[in-house]
């Protein structure tokens, strides 16, 4: 048997398993976009575009706007807050840097609903921060909560990608580039960050297709005015029962991402090419 | 963008050039990151102490830590449902490591070796999981089992799990494979084995490490799973996760303090397990970079 | 097998890699028993042609046969070869004994004989006594004497080696090269050896194939090879060799520059055919040392090279027309006692001593 065919023979399984139930559900969803419901709240397969007219009405619109306002929001923080301390333990971690960053790992093993969860009880109007401070402030149910519950939960997926490129960089350039610019800023700017920009482009395309779709902290920490497009589509498969409107919600989100999708994999491949022996 | 910089190693050091770990001494405010970092692990980890501390609280409080009791994790594990839930996520976490485990690794090694044209597709094919947003995951599942007229169950979730876990045992496989040099495999069938014999003598033996954390770390997600699990659950029994879920959505219960602490133990010993295993039997790399990998770019 | 067919015949052998023609048309048969070497640089289709034998590759066009049997449906686990790896490709996760008893494992021998043979095997590359460690725990000399006694420990028709020696140090190597020419005497197989360096070829081969760009240039013994080469790639390949532009002119070469010089012209040169004429530097004679018959020419000396063994002195016969004599020091220890840059000197050889190559 040649070596193709024995390989081939051990790609099929996966593969197969991916086509029927990844690719095959996902062309479900964008067919039952063009669908439509029945007075019992059935859902057909159809040829309308009612759903995707429905989805730009003007009532939702501002929930897509906001979610992606929110996902960039929560890139840009995650971004300022993540690049910081990815720097900080891998060029300065000396022997501490797997322990360091091994802690910042770990406390996304705890639930994500349960961290989301820990916020509303510290910050909530009977959480331990009134209680310290034995004041009635509102910290939940505004947007900052929500872009905070993001940024909390996505934080580890900027960190990462940055810490491996600053571990990789070769910290003599670090060094070299210090005598011929001078000033620290400088030096990161012209230096270490083209180094690194793989990693921050990863890490921002991580946090943010997940952001985007993210309906757990909005829902969490808050209320009607920072529903996203997440919330809507649960409500609409597990609530309402208009999945073909639901359907359409996240075929245009799916398309919107897609587009971020394609970019990251296209960088990934050709980072994967020119990736040193 | 090229920066020349690599060309004029103009300093001199005092320390030898390949001694990485020795922070360079005059740069940047150190300081100010140091701080900054110290806040931010502060910030990062005062919600779990919360957490777990409260998990320990005689009282219902949030507010104000009484006294230590178990009576918490008490009231979890007396609870027939909540048990019936954390054996649940148990079986689905097991059943999805298994599957995921093998087929992923065999996606891996028919990635490396297979040279078809259609190579590059089902490259493309096994990272679009990795990036598709869990909500559009859950989402097309759930029409899936409906279309398919398979009622919502334990088997759906596991279903599910594992054609999200699938990825990432490929990635983390593929990775330590394509380590391997192909002159192994064929010195190995040089000497009389065949192609499957090879496979089991000589390359699963060097990649076991790597599926072995795989492994873990597919336990872990799929232990911790909500979105996915969310929407193809059925009646009951129902994972944890969606247990905290609709416990939260009804008001704040002290008990889940001690779910959630639960369910970090368990999270992070197989994370520990995933790491360390590579390790332990000789491996020259970290497991976090066997796990790292080719994820994160 | 028949007693007279040769361990490994190609026909018309072609390899196609898409548009690269990795090896074209080869036709060769090594012999039983022979140290056969395929020599040529990187690129030239020697390994490519190893792996064909291997089985790793398949033709794409010609027929291979194995001691008279064709192979093309036989895949590499079935052929009575074996391979060393330039890399080792050791088995890390066994110890050296599992390594070596690999291949007899395959072929469900005895366990008795397994232990027997994988002791004999060990002793004939000096490694005994250290079955139980794992590769890791070897030099690179090491490890490749373990690649060797599994290989040979499966007594194959035909022993594969893929630059084996090329990751070890030169010391290292010169005395590896003696070991593996003794080995093969004592066991008697057939070796089929691939490597760039023509001194280890010239040094441990029987016959040499010098490959380029996928032909075989010369086929022969190392002297053949080496002083009759037939092609001025293979002349240049193989130790230096000085190569002279020059035009054939009744019996002789003209050379750029003018000199003409008597040399033996191949009946099928006409007067006027663009030639190079090769002379070794060893060949050379200075001055005093030129004999009877020889043929001369004379130039400036332009450069001296001393080389410890012997002194590398460069003649410029005329513009760009450079020729280096090789003298040995066994007369002198300083190279500026007899030469000196600037000098008129006068060059001879014997006339059988030039080719003139095309």
């Amino acid at each position: 048997m040649s070596e193709s065919r024995f390989a081939s023979a051990f790609l099929l399984p996966g593969a197969l398993w991916l086509l029927l139930l990844f690719v095959v559900p996902v062309g479900f969803v964008l067919a039952l976009s063009f669908g439509y419901t029945d007075d019992l709240g059935e859902a057909f397969y159809g040829t309308r575009l009612d759903n995707y007219e429905r989805v730009f009405d003007p009532a939702f619109v501002p929930v897509l706007l906001r979610s992606v306002g929110f996902a960039l929001a929560t890139v840009v923080l995650c971004l300022l807050i993540g690049y910081p301390v990815a720097y900080y333990i891998a060029i300065f971690g000396g022997r501490w840097k797997n322990v360091l960053i091994a802690l910042v790992v770990l406390p996304f093993f705890v639930n994500y609903l349960i961290r989301t969860y820990a916020w509303i009880a510290m910050l909530g109007d009977d959480g331990l921060v009134n209680g310290v401070l034995n004041s009635d402030i509102r910290f939940l149910n505004t947007p900052w909560a929500v872009i905070g519950g993001l940024v909390y939960g996505f934080l580890v997926f900027m960190i990462l990608p940055i810490f491996a490129a600053l571990d990789r960089m070769d910290p003599s350039l670090i060094e070299a580039g210090k005598d011929l610019y001078g000033s620290p800023w400088q030096t990161f700017r012209n230096v270490t960050l083209p180094h690194t920009i793989q990693g921050v482009l990863a890490g921002s395309v991580l946090v943010f297709l997940p952001a985007v779709g993210d309906f757990v902290s909005a829902s969490m920490l808050g209320g009607p005015e920072e529903v996203m497009v997440g919330n809507l589509i649960q409500q609409q498969f597990l609530a309402s029962d208009n999945w073909p409107f639901g359907a359409a919600l996240t075929s245009v989100m799916m398309l919107f991402l897609l587009v971020w999708m394609v970019l990251y994999l296209r960088a990934a491949a050709r980072e994967a090419r020119e990736a040193p022996a | 963008m090229s920066v020349d910089v690599a060309r004029s190693p103009t300093t001199t050091r005092a320390e030898a050039p390949g001694a990485p770990s020795r922070p360079p001494k005059e740069f940047d405010r150190p300081r100010f990151l140091k701080l900054f970092t110290g806040v931010f692990f502060l910030f990062l980890f005062a919600p779990i102490v919360l957490v777990v501390l409260f998990s320990f609280n005689s009282s219902r409080s949030l507010q104000d830590f009484e006294g230590f009791s178990l009576r918490w994790y008490e009231q979890f594990f007396e609870s027939e449902s909540l048990r019936d839930s954390l054996i649940a996520s148990i079986e689905i976490a097991l059943i999805t490591m298994l599957i995921a485990t093998v087929l992923g690794t065999m996606l891996a090694y028919g990635l490396v070796r297979a040279r078809t044209r259609w190579s590059d597709s089902f490259n493309v094919l096994m990272l679009i999981p990795l990036v598709t947003p869990e909500i559009v995951a859950g989402v097309s599942a759930l029409l899936l089992f409906t279309q398919v007229g398979l009622e919502l169950s334990v088997t759906t979730i596991v279903l599910a799990h594992i054609t999200f876990s699938i990825s990432y045992v490929t990635v983390v496989v593929r990775a330590r494979l394509a380590s391997l040099s192909l002159e192994v495999e064929e010195a190995s069938m040089d000497l009389g084995a065949t192609r499957w014999q090879t496979f089991r003598l000589v390359t699963l033996p060097a990649l076991w490490p790597a599926v072995l954390a795989a492994g873990l770390l597919v336990f872990a997600l799929s232990f911790d799973d909500f979105v996915l699990s969310f929407f193809t659950t059925g009646e009951s029994p129902q994972p944890l996760p969606v247990r905290i879920w609709t416990q939260i959505r009804f008001g704040v219960r002290p008990t889940i303090n001690a779910i959630g602490s639960f369910m970090l133990v368990v999270s992070v010993l197989s994370i520990g397990l995933a790491l360390l295993i590579p390790r332990l039997f000789g491996r020259r790399e970290s497991g976090l970079k066997v796990l790292l990998g080719r994820e994160g770019a | 097998m028949s007693e007279n067919s040769p361990a490994i015949r190609f026909e018309g052998v072609t390899k196609r890699f898409g548009d690269f023609v990795a090896v074209d048309s080869l036709d060769l048969e090594i012999k039983s028993g022979e140290f056969f070497s395929l020599l040529g640089p990187s690129g030239c289709g020697k390994t490519t042609t190893l792996r064909m034998v291997a089985g790793f590759e398949q033709p794409s066009e010609g027929r291979i046969f194995l001691e008279g049997e064709p192979v093309e449906t036989v895949p590499p686990y079935r052929r009575n070869v074996n391979t060393v790896f330039q890399s080792y490709a050791l088995f890390e996760h066994l110890s050296i004994e599992d390594n070596v008893a690999f291949g007899l494992k395959r072929r469900k021998v005895e366990k008795d004989e397994i232990r027997r043979r994988v002791a004999e095997a060990l002793e004939l590359v000096e490694l005994h006594g250290r079955g139980g460690v794992r590769p890791r725990e070897l030099s690179g000399g090491q490890k490749q004497r373990v690649a060797l006694a599994r290989a040979l420990v499966n007594r194959p028709s035909v022993l594969l080696l893929d630059e084996p020696l090329g990751a070890l140090d030169l010391k290292l190597r010169k005395q590896m090269q003696v070991e593996l020419k003794g080995i093969q005497r004592e066991v008697g197989i057939t070796f089929l050896y691939v490597t760039h360096d023509q001194e280890e070829a010239l040094a441990m081969s029987d016959r040499i194939a010098v490959m380029d760009r996928g032909l075989i240039r010369q086929c022969g013994t190392p002297e053949d090879i080496y002083e009759h080469p037939t092609e001025p790639f293979v002349a240049g390949f193989i130790g230096v060799s000085n190569l002279l532009p020059g035009v054939c002119e009744n019996g002789g070469v003209r050379l750029a520059g003018g000199a003409v010089c008597e040399a033996r012209v191949p009946a099928d040169c006409t007067s006027g055919a663009e030639v190079q004429l090769s002379v070794r530097p060893e060949k050379i004679a200075i001055d005093e040392e030129i004999g009877e018959g020889m043929v001369t020419v004379e130039g400036t000396i332009v450069e001296r090279v001393y080389v410890g063994t012997s002194t590398q002195v460069i003649v410029e016969l005329a513009a760009g027309v450079r020729l280096m004599a090789l003298e040995q020091n066994w007369l002198r220890a300083r190279s500026d006692d007899r030469w000196e840059i600037g000098d008129r000197v006068k060059l001879g050889w014997q006339p059988e001593h030039a080719l003139v190559l095309r």
